[in-house]
């Protein structure tokens, strides 16, 4: 069974039932609760966000992991509670990426990771450390 | 705004769910507890603005993500 998204950025976008998230308190200071993950080009590294409800709506997300390799999520008693989920390793994490501009000036929030389990999203606070709401991704390259 | 005044101990109730309780007063510090159902999630302010701030940034990226080539 597929689904049709309707893009502003992709146009129209046949969906696997599989790729639609339901985000139960939406994402922070944004509307609306309904996203389907949308895959960027070829390598998997981005992945888009994007709104069911918003044409224009999406953000593309990453795994940390692909940049961040010591990245850990540690979320309080009451984030685990409301999410449903004690353990994120055993969920999709994802992060969001400010990518306007130069590549060189991309970053990642690593704060308030995205994490996924069952067809729900939660966008969350992570308390391990005193991750950035700005991290770069790509270190300046060398001259 | 609305505004009121408490002392520590007392409490301020939203709805019928929420309870915001000023627990101990210290020097430049108020020590606050909030009691609300599991769903409702509950942010220290200036995170909730920076994240609000990065997911709007986010959300202005162009279909084309200029990616740096690769080394």
């Amino acid at each position: 069974m597929t689904q049709t998204l309707k893009s502003t950025r992709f146009g129209d976008v046949e969906l696997a039932d599989d790729a639609i998230v339901e985000f139960p308190n939406g994402l922070i200071g944004l509307r609306g609760t309904r996203y389907a993950l949308v895959p960027h080009g070829d390598d998997g590294t981005f992945v888009w966000l994007h709104s069911m409800e918003d044409p224009d709506l999406a953000l593309p997300l990453t795994r940390p992991w692909n940049f961040f390799a010591d990245y850990e999520v540690e979320l309080s008693d009451s984030e685990a509670e409301r999410i449903g989920v004690s353990d994120p390793s055993q969920a999709d994490v994802y992060v969001t990426v400010r990518a306007t501009g130069a590549a060189t000036d991309f970053t990642a929030n690593l704060r308030a990771p995205i994490v996924i389990a069952g067809g729900r999203g939660y966008q969350v606070i992570n308390d391990a450390g005193d991750p950035p709401v700005r991290a770069p991704l790509f270190a300046n390259p060398v001259g | 705004m609305l505004m009121m005044t408490r002392r520590a101990g007392q409490k301020i109730v939203l709805g019928d769910d929420i309870t915001i309780e000023v627990v101990e007063v210290a020097g430049n510090t108020v020590r606050i507890g909030v009691t609300a159902p599991r769903e409702v999630p509950v942010y220290r302010e200036e995170i909730w603005t920076a994240v609000r701030a990065e997911n709007e940034a986010a959300a202005a990226a162009p279909r084309d993500l200029p990616l740096p080539p690769q080394r």
